[in-house]
């Protein structure tokens, strides 16, 4: 690729999100929007900046959550996807247990996790888990039983065992299909964690921030929150794109 | 090898490893009785076959005769009805077992995350205490299929026939004493199907294994073979065994050769014979 098209591809992008703000900034400044329905991104942006500190703890709090939850999560799914790619009946038998892990709003059950796991960091974890499991079983299943039939047959011709069969064949197999949901359930991981914040007690995290600016009805603290939030998501993004780009530099989609 | 070997029945002592005396009869794949339905639809009617260990067998039949079918079960992969079968002394199960089948599939089924030469040496990498003795050439092997500058890239980088040569080279770098080809050019081109003809011959000449090709090619099954064995339609049996007596090494040019001409004449007779349809 030329540096020309690099770096397009790099200035694009930012191009995009200034455009936007400013967009949103002329409509604020503009319109004459009142402050509790629209805040102006400066005023939010100032706000985050006013307390740096604060908010860089916040969002690393929420990153961990986010982070340890999806990881054990993988770990998990990975394990499970396996069994149930090995065996249709086991797969049968969980789908709907994990559909409807997937479907029910978790928001409804997280009182009695912080109940049951107590305050801190192993609510925030556990739920993130709970959230990103069925996604990520789904995605292992189907992308272990996509491994290439000639190759699997090559595979049982030399009596390749079980396990070796997954580490060679069936994991690679997967990783397509695990980057694809990966991406999805960042969004999901981080506002689990946001949620099980503001509710555990502990005073950690941007959900703590955020309950508490509802609470004191602090509309400069709840945006800046937010935007904090988002910003995290998309460092995961980015994050998830560039090992995409240097794990799956095989794959069809990375050639297009 | 004795160019020409006709189908004998087994003796006692045939199963003994391979003594090296020249010119002995050496039992490589005996098939007896064996047979194959698929629901109520017969595959493989009683089907018996011998070949020499160390020689060159070419399978060809009408699409769908069940070719595959049965060397499917000679390499394991596929469990029999009935009969029984022999690979060097081994049943099939315990021949994959110790690793002594090397497949080349119609896809070649190379692992898109490995690289040329990590592709070429999958099959050791598998159970690689059981790999036979001396099954470490791939890179020599791949150097002499021409591949040697491609060793880093990706099957991705690759053109069909490139692919199909690493795929050659995996199975050969294993060393095992029985080599089982599934239609291995079917997806190629025909001028990249020539090419591979003459490479395959040349690589499987200089060595011991015993050779099943199977195929829907004429040219290719008499070009390669010490024999051509011609199965009918379902249920799949042998309507000819035909032994192509022309020397070895064989050359490139060999299409031009008269004795070479009139095989694949005789072939294609004894398949329109029992087909009454026309092959490629």
């Amino acid at each position: 690729m030329s540096t020309e098209r690099r770096s397009t591809r790099l200035v694009a992008p930012l191009a995009g999100v200034a455009a936007f703000l400013l967009v949103w900034e002329a409509v604020v400044r503009v319109g004459e929007v009142r402050p509790f329905v629209l805040r102006a991104p400066s005023r939010i942006f100032g706000y985050v900046l006013d307390h740096p500190a604060d908010f860089a703890a916040a969002a690393w709090v929420t990153a961990q959550h986010a982070l340890l939850g999806s990881a054990a999560a993988l770990v998990v799914a990975l394990g499970l996807g396996a069994l149930l790619a090995a065996s249709r009946l086991l797969e049968h038998a969980a789908a709907p247990v994990l559909t409807l892990l997937q479907v029910t709003p978790f928001v409804a059950y997280i009182a009695s996790v912080v109940l049951w796991l107590g305050p801190g960091t192993r609510p925030a974890v556990f739920l993130v888990g709970v959230v990103c499991l069925p996604g990520f079983t789904f995605a292992a299943v189907d992308g272990m039983r996509s491994a290439d039939p000639a190759a699997r047959e090559l595979l049982r011709s030399v009596n390749a065992g079980r396990l070796e069969v997954l580490w060679r064949l069936r994991l690679p197999s997967a990783l397509p299909s695990l980057f694809t949901s990966a991406r999805y359930h960042v969004g999901l991981a981080l506002i689990a964690a946001y949620l099980v914040e503001g509710g555990n007690f502990a005073d950690e995290g941007l959900g703590a921030i955020g309950r508490r600016a509802v609470a004191l009805n602090e509309g400069d603290a709840l945006w800046a929150a937010i935007v904090v939030m988002a910003l995290l998501g998309m460092l995961g993004l980015l994050a998830i794109s560039a090992a995409r780009r240097s794990t799956l530099h095989w794959h069809a989609s990375q050639r297009t | 090898m004795s160019p020409n070997p006709a189908p004998g029945t087994p003796q006692p002592g045939d199963h003994a490893p391979i003594d090296g005396a020249q010119g002995a009869r050496r039992r490589g794949v005996t098939v007896r009785g064996l047979t194959k339905a698929f629901g109520s639809r017969p595959v493989l009617a009683p089907l018996d076959l011998d070949v020499d260990a160390g020689s060159i067998v070419s399978v060809i039949g009408p699409s769908g005769c069940g070719k595959t079918t049965l060397v499917r079960m000679l390499a394991g992969l596929e469990r029999t009805d009935a009969g029984s079968i022999t690979l060097h002394g081994l049943d099939p199960q315990a021949a994959r077992q110790a690793k002594q089948i090397a497949v080349v599939p119609q896809q070649p089924g190379l692992l898109p995350w490995r690289t040329v030469e990590a592709n070429a040496r999958l099959l050791l990498d598998v159970r690689p205490t059981a790999s036979p003795t001396g099954a470490d050439d791939h890179l020599a092997l791949l150097h002499e299929v021409g591949l040697g500058d491609v060793l880093g890239h990706h099957p991705h980088q690759l053109s069909g026939g490139m692919q199909q040569r690493v795929a050659l080279v995996r199975a050969l770098a294993l060393h095992a004493p029985l080599l089982v080809l599934d239609e291995p050019f079917a997806a190629l081109d025909e001028i990249t199907r020539a090419d591979m003809r003459v490479l395959l011959t040349r690589l499987v000449e200089g060595r011991s294994a015993t050779v099943l090709l199977v195929t829907h090619s004429i040219p290719e099954a008499v070009a390669l073979g010490d024999r051509v064995l011609v199965m009918s339609p379902r249920p799949a049996r042998v309507v000819a065994d035909i032994p192509v007596d022309l020397a070895r090494p064989r050359s490139a040019t060999l299409d031009d050769d008269p004795a070479f001409v009139a095989l694949c004449s005789r072939v294609r007779h004894a398949l329109h014979g029992s087909s009454g349809g026309a092959t490629r």
